[in-house]
Formats: C-alpha cells, sequence, structure tokens
C-alpha cells in the first residue's frame, strides 16, 4: 500500500514536468486552435510514418512473388505515404516552432510590461545584469521546453501507447511485463527530477551572475583599468563561469546515471520477454514470429523513453527560469503609470510632517516645508542629509512612511502618476542619457516637439552654442548613456530635456554639478528670466548658487530648518576652504 | 558615416571562409585529447553495441527454434549485457560530450572577458553593453545544445554510415550506386539553401541582440523612463524590435521545416529507386530475393543517419553565427603593449607633454598642449565644461593615446611604457565614480586587497569622511547596491576618493574629486589631502576654486587649448579667463 502511494506521489511528481506548459497556456491564448492542429499531426504523422516500413515490407513480398506491376503500385504507396508524413512534420515542426516562439514573443512583452511598472524600491533590490537574463536566457528555456514538448514528445507519447496496443494484441502478459515497468520508471523519473531541481535553480542564478558581472565590468571599465584590476575581475568572472559549468557538469552526471537507466529498464523488461516468451514457446512450441516483434517492439521504446529523460531535463530548466520570471510577473511593487486622466495642477508643494526610513535608519524626521507657486526655493545639507530622498518624493519615486505631500491641495498619492510626473519634472544628480542623437534625448518625452522648442531649452540649459558647434549639430549622436560628451554637457542636455517638458515643477538635484560656476549662474538667471511661471526647487552644495534662491532651507539630521543667513545659519555645512591671496601664497610651502 | 560594430562584424561573417571559426573551435575542443578520444571511444562502442543486439537477438530466435533452453538463455542474456554496456558508455559519453561542450564554452566566455580588459577603450563607445553581453552569454549558450548533442551525433552518424556503406558494397556493388544516386541530390539540395540559412540565422542572432541591446539600456535607464513617464513608448519600440525577432526566427522555422519536410521525400524516392532497380534486376536474374530484402533494410538504416548529419548542417550553420561573433571578440586587436612586465617604474623626474593633439574622431578635442608636470608638484586644471580637461586626464591615464605629439615620463615615451606598470604609478578618481557591488568596504579594498579594515577606518578618520559615512546603517559594511545605487551622491564620490587613497599612490589624478560633497566635508578633506600629498604628485581638475589652494601652478584649459597658466596669484591679476572664473564664485563675497 505504502508503495503504491509512493508511486502514485511519484507519477504525480513526474506529471510536474508539464508544469511549464501549463504555465504558458495562459501565453498561447487564441492559439489553442493551432497548438490542437500541432497535437493532431504529430498523431497522424507518426501514423503514415509507422505504414512506410509496412509497406516495404508489401513491396518484397510482391518482389518475391516476381510482380513487378504490384511492386510500381505499392511504390506509388510509399510515395504517397511519405509525401503525407512530409506534409505532417512540416505542419509539426513548423507548428511546434510556432507556439513556442509565440510564447516567448508574449511572453518577453509582458514581463517587459510589467518591468516598466515596477517602483523604484523594486529596482533597487535588483541588478540590471540579472534582469536581463531573466527576461531572455530564463524566457528562452521555457520556449525549448515547448518547442521539444510539441515537436517531440507528443508524438512519441503516442508512439508509446500505440506499441503497448500492439504489445497487448501479441500477448497480454507482454504488456504486463512492461507495465511492471512503469513504476519503476515513475521512480526514477521522480528522483531524477527532484535531484536536478536546485542544479538548474543554480545554473539559472549563476548565468544571472554572470550577466551581472560582465555588466559592471563594461560599465566600470575606466575603474577597472584605471586601478589595473584586471587580473581581479577577470578571476571574478572565471570564478562564475566555473560555478556555473561545475552546476552543469552536476547535471550531466545526474543525467548520466538517470537518464540512461530508464532505457536500461525498459531493456531488462525486454530481456523479461524474451525469457519468458522463449520458456513457453519451447514449451508449447508455438510460432516465434509474435516474440521477435513483441521484443523489437521493446527495443523501439527504449529511445522514446531515453527522449522522455531528456524532457525532464528541459521541464527542470524551464521551471527554474520561470520561477526566476515569476518575480517580474507578479503584481506586487508596481505603480500605476497607465492612467493618463490629466488633472489641472498648481506649483504649490506642501510638505507636512513627512518621515522616512531606509535600510533601518529614520533619514528624515517630520519634515514640514510649504513652497508657493512661481517661487524659486533652495535646500541644502551635508551630503547624506536626505536631500534626495526628500524631494525624490514629490514625483513619487518613492512615497513617505508618514505624512502627505501636496500638490495644490490634492495629495500626490491622488494623483495619476503621469499626471504628477509631467507636472513635476525632476533633474537628478546621477544623469541617464541615452543612445540616440541629442535631438531624442532632448525630446525624448515629447515627441513630435520642433526644433525650435528643442532649441529654446537648450538655450536655456546653456547647450545650444556647444551643440551647434557639432558638425552634426542636434541630430550627432551621443553613445550609450551619452558617453561621448563631457561630464557637464551630459548634465546640460538632461537639464534641456526637463525644460523641454514644460513642467509646473522642476526639481535641480544637484543637476550642474559638474557645470563650471561661470555656465552655472548663467544657467540659473535664464530659469529666473525665462520660465517664470515654473516652481523651481534646487538641490545645492554650492553657496554662489543660493542668491538666486528666495528662500534657502538646510536640512540636519532629519530635520529642516530656515536658512536667514547664509554665512551664519549654514556652518557645518557649506563653509569650504576660503579662498584668499595669502593662504595661496602661504600654500607654496606646503 | 562611421560603420558600426555590427555592421563589421556581419560583413565578417558573410565573407569569412565560412567553416574556419567553427574548424578553430573544434580543433580547440580536440586539444583537449584524452577527454575527446574517451567520447569519441563511447560514441563508437554505444553505436557497435546498437548493431550487434538484432544479432543476439536472432540467436536467441534460433536458439527457441531449436528448442535449446541454455542457448537461448545465454544469447537473451548477451542481449542484456549489450544493453548494459551501451548503459555504461552512454553514461560515461553523457559526461564527457557536456565536460567537452562546457569547458569550451567556459573558456570562449573567459578569454571574451579577459580581451575585453584589454581592448581599446573606444571599442566601448561604439559597442552597446547590450550587445556585448549577448555575444558572451546568449551567444555562448546557443552552442550548448549544439556541442553537448549533437556534434557527438555526428561522431556515431558517421560511423554508422560508413559501416553500412561497405556492407553495401560488399554484398552488391550495382545496387549500392543505384541507392547513393539520391546522395548527390540531397547535398546539392542541402548546400544550394545554405546561404538562405546563414541569412536566416544571422538575422535571428541579430534581432535577439537587438533586444538585449534594447533591454539592458531600458533597464540601466529605467529611473528615467518613469521620471518621464514614457514607458509606453519604450514598450512600443520594444514590442518592434521583439516582433522583428519572431518574424525572423519564424523565416527561419519555415526554411528549416520545409527542408526536413524535403528530406523525408527524397529518403522516400532513394527506397523507391532501390525497390524498382532491384526488382529490374531480380527479374534479369542478376539478383536474389534473399539479398534484395537484406538490401533494402540497409538502405533504410543508412538513410536514417544521412538525414540526421543533413540536420545537423543547419543547426551547425546557426551556431556558426554565434561562434564567429565570440571569436571576433576574442580576436579584436587589443591595446598594445598593456603587458605587466615585471618592471617596477619609478617616477624620478617629470612628466612632459609636448605638442600633443587629441580628437575622437572630428574636431580636436586637445591641441598643441604643451605641459610639465614635476616630480611633487601640484597642479590644477580648470576651465569650462567640455574644455577637455577629462580629455587631458584620458590621456594621461593612457585610455587614449595622443593623435600628434607625445607624452614621456622621464624621457620615456609613453607609448613604450608597458600600460599596466605605469598605471601603478597612479590612482585615479573618475569624474563618475562608478562603484561595484558589495559593501562600502569591499569597494575600497578592491583596489588594494593588502589593505586591513582598520586601515580603511582610520583614513576614513583622517580624511573627515566619518560624517558622511555615519548616516550609512551599517558604516563601512552597507551594500552599495548595483553602481553604489544605495548611496547618496556625496557618498559615492568619497567611497571613489578614499579608493584612490588607500592606494598610497605616487600620483593622484583627481577629475571633479569633491563635485557633490559639501564644502565643509570638502575642507576636512583639503585639509587631510595638505598632508598626504606630500611627496606625491597631484594633477587636479576642478571647477570648484576651493581646492585650488592645494595646487601651485594651475593650467586654464578653453576649447581644447591651453590659454593661460600659471600660479595662482599671477592667474588673478591677469584679469583673464581665470580671473573671471574666480570672481564668479568669490567676487561677491
Ligand atoms: N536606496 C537606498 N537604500 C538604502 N539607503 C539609502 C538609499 N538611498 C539613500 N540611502 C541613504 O539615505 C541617506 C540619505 O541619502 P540621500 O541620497 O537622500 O542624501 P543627499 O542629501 O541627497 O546626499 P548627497 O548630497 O550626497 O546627494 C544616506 O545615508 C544614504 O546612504
Ligand atoms: N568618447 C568621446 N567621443 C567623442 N567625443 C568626446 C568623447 N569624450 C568627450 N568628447 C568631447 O570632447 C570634448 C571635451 O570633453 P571632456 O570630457 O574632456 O570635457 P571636460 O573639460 O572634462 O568637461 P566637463 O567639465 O564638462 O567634464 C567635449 O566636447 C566632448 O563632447
Ligand atoms: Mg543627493
Ligand atoms: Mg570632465
Amino acid at each position: 500500500m505504502a508503495i503504491l502511494s509512493r508511486i502514485s506521489a511519484g507519477a504525480k511528481k513526474v506529471l510536474g514536468i508539464f508544469y511549464p506548459f501549463k504555465f504558458s497556456l495562459p501565453y498561447l491564448k487564441g492559439r489553442y486552435g493551432i497548438v490542437a492542429v500541432v497535437i493532431i499531426a504529430g498523431i497522424v504523422s507518426s501514423v503514415s510514418r509507422l505504414l512506410i516500413p509496412v509497406f516495404i515490407g508489401e513491396a518484397v513480398t510482391k518482389i518475391e512473388n516476381l510482380s513487378y506491376s504490384g511492386v510500381l503500385s505499392v511504390g506509388l504507396l510509399i510515395i504517397a505515404a511519405s509525401a503525407v508524413t512530409a506534409v505532417f512534420q512540416f505542419i509539426v515542426s513548423y507548428g511546434s516552432l510556432y507556439v513556442s516562439q509565440k510564447f516567448e514573443y508574449n511572453l518577453r512583452n509582458d514581463a517587459f510590461w510589467h518591468l516598466l511598472r515596477k517602483n523604484y524600491s523594486f529596482y533597487e533590490g535588483q541588478t540590471s545584469g540579472d534582469l536581463l537574463s531573466r527576461n531572455t536566457m530564463d524566457v528562452h528555456a521555457v520556449r525549448n521546453f515547448l518547442n521539444n514538448l510539441f515537436s517531440q514528445m507528443l508524438p512519441t507519447i503516442f508512439l508509446i501507447v500505440f506499441a503497448l496496443y500492439f504489445l497487448f494484441s501479441i500477448n497480454p502478459y507482454f504488456a504486463l511485463i512492461f507495465l511492471v515497468a512503469v513504476p519503476l520508471l515513475i521512480l526514477t523519473g521522480a528522483i531524477f527530477q527532484k535531484k536536478q531541481r536546485t542544479r538548474w535553480r543554480r545554473i539559472r542564478t549563476y548565468y544571472g551572475l554572470m550577466n551581472e558581472r560582465l555588466q559592471e565590468n563594461i560599465v566600470g571599465n575606466r575603474v577597472v583599468r584605471g586601478f589595473s584590476a584586471e587580473d581581479l575581475e577577470i578571476q571574478r568572472f572565471s570564478q562564475t563561469t566555473g560555478s556555473y559549468y561545475d552546476e552543469y557538469m552536476e547535471v550531466a552526471k545526474l543525467r548520466g546515471f538517470y537518464n540512461n537507466i530508464m532505457p536500461l529498464i525498459v531493456s531488462a523488461a525486454a530481456t523479461g520477454v524474451l525469457i519468458y516468451g522463449g520458456y513457453s514457446d519451447i514449451i508449447s512450441s508455438a510460432a516465434v514470429g509474435p516474440l521477435v516483434a513483441a521484443v523489437n517492439i521493446f527495443s523501439l521504446m527504449s529511445s522514446p523513453v531515453s527522449s522522455f529523460g531528456r524532457l525532464i531535463v528541459f521541464s527542470e530548466n524551464a521551471r527554474a527560469g520561470i520561477e526566476r520570471i515569476s518575480t517580474l510577473l507578479e503584481t506586487s511593487m508596481e505603480e500605476d503609470v497607465d492612467n493618463k486622466n490629466s488633472v489641472n495642477l498648481s506649483g504649490s508643494i506642501t510638505i507636512r510632517d513627512v518621515s522616512f526610513h531606509k535600510g533601518g535608519k529614520k533619514i528624515l524626521k517630520g519634515i514640514n516645508l510649504e513652497i508657493r507657486p512661481g517661487e524659486f526655493t533652495a535646500i541644502t545639507g551635508r551630503t547624506g542629509s536626505g536631500k534626495t530622498t526628500l524631494v525624490s518624493m514629490i514625483p513619487r519615486f518613492y512615497d513617505p512612511d508618514e505624512g502627505d505631500i501636496l500638490i495644490g491641495t490634492k495629495d500626490v498619492r491622488k494623483i495619476p502618476l503621469a499626471a504628477l510626473r509631467r507636472h513635476v519634472s525632476l533633474v537628478p544628480q546621477e544623469i541617464n542619457l541615452l543612445s540616440g542623437t541629442i535631438r531624442e534625448n532632448i525630446s525624448f518625452h515629447r515627441e513630435g516637439i520642433s526644433l525650435a522648442d528643442v532649441r529654446r531649452a537648450a538655450r536655456i540649459a546653456e547647450i545650444d552654442d556647444f551643440v551647434m558647434s557639432l558638425p552634426d549639430g542636434y541630430d550627432t549622436q551621443v553613445g550609450e548613456r551619452g558617453i561621448t560628451l563631457s561630464g557637464g554637457q551630459k548634465q546640460r542636455v538632461a537639464l534641456a530635456r526637463t525644460i523641454a517638458g514644460l513642467p509646473g515643477v522642476i526639481i535641480l538635484d544637484d543637476a550642474t554639478s559638474s557645470v563650471d560656476p561661470e555656465t552655472e549662474l548663467r544657467i540659473f538667471n535664464n530659469i529666473r528670466q525665462e520660465i517664470r511661471s515654473a516652481t523651481i526647487l534646487l538641490v545645492t552644495h554650492r553657496p554662489s548658487a543660493l542668491k538666486y534662491a528666495d528662500s534657502v532651507w538646510k536640512l540636519e539630521n532629519g530635520e529642516i530648518f530656515p536658512v536667514i543667513d547664509v554665512s551664519v545659519d549654514l556652518q557645518g555645512i557649506t563653509d569650504g576652504i576660503r579662498m584668499n591671496f595669502y593662504e595661496v601664497d602661504h600654500g607654496k610651502d606646503i | 558615416m562611421a560603420r558600426t560594430y555590427e555592421e563589421i562584424e556581419d560583413d565578417l561573417i558573410k565573407t569569412s571562409s565560412g567553416s574556419a571559426p567553427f574548424r578553430r573551435m573544434v580543433r580547440e575542443i580536440l586539444g583537449m585529447r584524452r577527454d575527446s578520444a574517451i567520447l569519441v571511444t563511447t560514441v563508437v562502442v554505444t553505436a557497435i553495441a546498437g548493431t550487434l543486439y538484432p544479432l543476439a537477438l536472432g540467436y536467441a530466435v534460433n536458439a527457441i527454434l531449436g528448442h535449446n533452453i541454455r542457448l537461448m538463455e545465454y544469447f537473451a542474456g548477451s542481449f542484456f549485457l549489450l544493453y548494459v554496456i551501451q548503459f555504461f558508455s552512454n553514461r560515461v559519453r553523457t559526461i564527457k560530450s557536456t565536460k567537452l561542450a562546457q569547458t569550451e564554452i567556459k573558456s570562449l566566455r573567459d578569454r571574451a572577458f579577459t580581451n575585453l580588459q584589454y581592448v581599446p577603450e573606444d571599442f566601448y563607445s561604439k559597442v552597446k553593453t547590450g550587445y556585448l553581453i549577448s555575444r558572451i552569454t546568449n551567444d555562448a549558450e546557443t552552442l550548448s545544445e549544439f556541442l553537448t548533442f549533437q556534434l557527438p551525433s555526428v561522431i556515431s552518424g558517421i560511423s554508422t554510415v560508413v559501416v553500412s556503406i561497405s556492407i553495401m558494397f560488399y554484398k552488391d556493388f550495382d545496387l549500392t550506386l543505384y541507392a547513393l544516386i539520391i546522395i548527390p541530390v540531397l547535398m546539392a539540395f542541402t548546400i544550394s539553401i545554405q546561404p538562405r540559412v546563414r541569412d536566416n540565422y544571422l538575422r535571428t542572432r541579430k534581432t535577439i541582440a537587438a533586444i538585449t541591446g534594447n533591454l539592458a539600456e531600458n533597464i540601466a535607464a529605467i529611473r528615467t523612463i518613469k521620471a518621464f513617464n514614457v514607458e509606453e513608448k519604450v514598450q512600443d519600440k520594444y514590442r518592434g524590435l521583439n516582433q522583428e525577432n519572431f518574424t525572423a526566427n519564424m523565416r527561419a522555422s519555415k526554411l528549416s521545416s520545409s527542408y526536413g519536410a524535403i528530406i523525408r521525400l527524397l529518403e522516400a524516392a532513394g527506397i523507391i529507386i532501390v525497390i524498382l532497380a532491384g526488382a529490374l534486376q531480380l527479374i534479369h536474374g542478376r539478383t536474389t530475393v534473399g539479398l534484395l530484402v537484406a538490401f533494402i533494410v540497409y538502405v533504410q538504416e543508412f538513410f536514417d543517419p544521412v538525414i540526421q548529419l543533413s540536420q545537423l548542417y543547419n543547426s551547425y550553420q546557426s551556431s556558426l553565427v554565434g561562434i564567429a561573433r565570440i571569436y571576433g571578440i576574442i580576436d579584436h586587436p587589443a591595446e598594445e603593449n598593456v603587458g605587466d612586465t615585471n618592471e617596477k617604474l619609478v617616477f624620478r623626474d617629470s612628466i612632459e607633454i609636448t605638442g600633443l593633439s587629441f580628437s575622437y574622431g572630428q574636431g580636436d578635442a586637445l591641441s598643441k598642449i604643451d605641459l610639465k608636470i614635476r616630480k611633487g608638484e601640484k597642479i590644477a586644471i580648470v576651465g569650462h565644461t567640455g574644455a577637455g580637461k577629462t580629455t587631458l586626464s584620458n590621456l594621461l591615464l593612457k585610455f587614449y593615446h595622443p593623435v600628434v605629439g607625445e607624452i614621456r615620463i622621464d624621457g620615456r615615451d609613453l607609448a613604450d611604457i608597458p600600460t599596466r606598470s605605469y598605471r601603478k604609478l597612479m590612482t585615479p578618481v573618475l569624474q563618475d565614480p562608478f562603484l561595484f557591488r558589495g559593501t562600502v568596504l569591499e569597494n575600497i579594498l578592491f583596489v588594494e586587497p593588502s589593505a586591513t579594515r582598520e586601515q580603511v577606518e582610520s583614513l576614513i578618520e583622517r580624511f573627515g569622511l566619518s560624517g558622511i559615512f555615519a548616516s550609512l546603517p551599517d558604516g563601512v559594511d552597507t551594500n552599495v547596491g548595483e553602481m553604489g545605487r544605495n548611496l547618496s551622491e556625496g557618498q559615492r564620490q568619497a567611497v571613489s576618493i578614499l579608493r584612490a587613497f588607500v592606494r598610497d599612490p605616487e600620483i593622484l589624478i583627481l577629475d571633479e574629486p569633491t563635485s557633490q560633497i559639501d564644502p565643509y566635508s570638502e575642507k576636512l578633506i583639503i585639509e587631510a589631502l595638505r598632508n598626504f600629498l606630500r611627496e606625491k604628485t597631484l594633477i587636479l581638475i576642478t571647477h570648484r576654486f576651493s581646492m585650488i589652494v592645494l595646487a601651485e601652478k594651475i593650467v586654464v584649459l578653453q576649447n581644447g587649448n591651453i590659454i593661460e597658466e600659471g600660479t595662482f596669484n599671477e592667474l588673478v591679476k591677469k584679469n583673464g579667463v581665470f580671473s573671471g572664473m574666480y570672481r564668479i564664485q568669490y567676487g561677491d563675497t
């Protein structure tokens, strides 16, 4: 009894190889008909293929009878059967590729759709290299399984069923011997599956890690080179490919044993049939033909059985892939960016009792701040005091743990994200340009705006002159991450990008740190002159920029304080080295 | 318009003498002598065992017919034994084929990665990160299936074909010739569609690389995408690329599926030719029925591996594209003279830049620069944004090479000095403070593994950075996240500074090291630097004049030219560009 329940549990587990198929069903919606056609074509082609040897046998009989015309007509039959096989085989092969690739296409789009809706916190816990591998190779693993399932497995399953039927018709005892082998096969399959599972998980994880390391190395290549850390990097990468290799070898060892023991079980059964049949034939002097046929059927079956083992491998790989893709597909940590309702928003900002934790530390403790429309407000504070954290909450990159933020009288959480982020535009400290032209970068979010508008924004950001000095002007390619621009140029293009969107609130988070002070002041001047209606929130360390502000605030120990007198209130923040002739002369003898 | 790396690569694949990269890979695999010998042996053993068990079965049947129980048991036993042998040889074969395949793949990946460390810097402004990742991870992965499963079946296929052909010729020469008539047709057909097959695979690999490239870029820019709410536009673009990949895949699928179907027909034609020719010969009394029957069985056996082989040819084409690409990276010309000679370079006297001009392609980023930096000197390079300051430091770091003119250190041309020995003289703080995943401490120790935690902590103390790190949840053990994103921007810069200082280098090249750090912390850093820099050479790029107190000499760059040079006092009095910049920052106070 106990054994029976173990076998049925094993059978259930083995049926788990179809889990990836189950997973894929929603992505094949509307194409179930095609799936059915592929399956039916698989059956037809395996039947018609079985017919060919039968016809050949017939041809041989005709030849034995020296009936030349008979041979000819059988020849025609062979051609016909082959043609039918060819057509159906085409359907099976093309159809299963179609189904699996359609699945891949749909899943990839869907995964990307979710990826675009994940919030900022999600990305803090992920690495781009790993996300990349989830969207490519992990998806691919499932596609491979599907293709194999349709093009090879389903036909072989039918072969097995046919074979069993034949076996039964030859001698029910033979079929019984085979049925004894079945539980053994199931148990082996279940163990095989179980042992592989963690391996494939690791393989997929290491693959992600490999992507991660590679990506990091490419992006950070100047640091690696600058510090002559090439050998270290090579060693680290090689360690990762090494772990990947080791896991693959573990799977190979499992495959070596289990995948080959399965056909061995079948042939043991075949030997059983041979010996049992042999004894009874010798005793009863029956014709030996059916016995030979039965043993042959067994031999035929060992190859489908071993490809079943292979399917288990594909299925486990796919399962590990699905687990990794699923973290993208689940809807947690997503934000609603699709509500495009436009809302009329005012330029005033109210921050009320806002507190925020990160990594167990309280970064902001009950911040209160009021900004009137059209005002130019500056926030300063020491490195790491929480300035970026605070201003990021206005366009809702993060939500406060406590307290509220209002635009006009509306709570930002009640404003559709699309409208909010169109209204509030933040130029971050870390600039990200996309590969493409300068014009594409500036009009990135407002496709179709005229070159004149692009240039107007560029002029305010003090980048127009530079761009016009380039041979290709606004059509100059900037390279990946804007690699062909200098630090200050990148920042100004990013600034122009924000200005071009005509936002009601512009947040400049130290967005001109790489721009020389002269240009920086011109930029602030332009902003004051030309974008009078917008509310400006400036985060800065530079005292020279503060003079443009209507009001200045400082963040300290998670609290915010008004700054009345810049030279007194900002001690310990912006009071840097004093420059004077004396000191520099004096500095000579250091 | 300059051609992109991908275009050049495509041309190379289309024109390269076809199978060269493949042969190279096979040579590398065969270079693993022991394992490949074992693999071949097991494949052959499996094939032989496979041809033997019909024989054992036949003898067993004869024994049954002869009512000989002992013999029947004996042959039934051998029948099973053959399967047991096959089990063992298959087991070894599975393991060895994976081992060979994965070893080769690992080696390809490692070599490609290694070469990436030494390709010229501008390679990275030509090739997208995602494309490179796609080549080294995806493309190499597609090899896995081919090498693990298909290549071994070539060996067994070929051996089966050879065995069956020899037996056929031995049995009936004429009939064998008839049976082989179809082979040239098959070959001609296979070869004739090759250009299309290759185009197809090129297209599929290319479209998948485009997807990977686009994904990589979008994931890197996800914050920008969200900030500007352009998710839909980005999604449409991605869907387009995805659609292209799907279309390319389906085109390849159509061809390979039709190919499979047509091959089936050719097989049937082959069998019919044999049957008809055999029947004719039989009528003319040139052959016997028994012979013909046996022959037909062999023809069938012979066609299976032939078909397998020709199908293999297609998947060979698909992996060829991947192989060619990864070798493309491995073979990409590396920088000359990067090598690590054991020579420990000592900086004795000066770095001298003479008549240096440099261009990234169009227009001079630097022109006619003459500059001498003596050992122990502290010089500041200032200038407006885009003036060429970073470019100059890139040249000093040997990331790029002068187009005209030269840089000499102690009289030796930089080009003649092994890059890595040279770079060990100096440490940079780059304008973009890139951090690796891991903790703050790991990032610092990464460049100086011999340093201890205590050393790092005392360094933090010394440079007054403990305040900056105080707000980190786990101090120096805080995880900085990908690209250091879990730190504030100023904290990132602080780590990048520490990373340079922990090395205690002779020459420091600092590019805007404190642009995101508050002036008060900066002051603490500067004060510590005064001491730290004793005996050291400093090349400082800055917009912020506060750091200039450290410099003895100031060089002002404008549009790639040095326009002013001198001490602070000289330049301020001069009423030129520098004094203008100075007044903007300090004029009011
Ligand atoms: N994603 C994150 N995960 C954990 N901690 C974070 C994260 N982002 C920021 N922090 C921590 O929050 C604190 C405030 O960071 P924030 O970026 O707001 O500082 P900041 O005032 O903008 O500094 P800076 O002037 O250097 O830009 C820092 O101690 C930082 O380490
Ligand atoms: N990889 C590149 N390819 C092409 N052009 C480049 C590349 N890097 C820089 N440039 C160009 O060379 C010029 C000088 O750039 P560089 O980075 O040296 O300026 P910079 O003085 O450091 O400016 P910033 O103060 O803004 O950092 C700029 O016009 C820039 O666009
Ligand atoms: Mg910040
Ligand atoms: Mg620069």
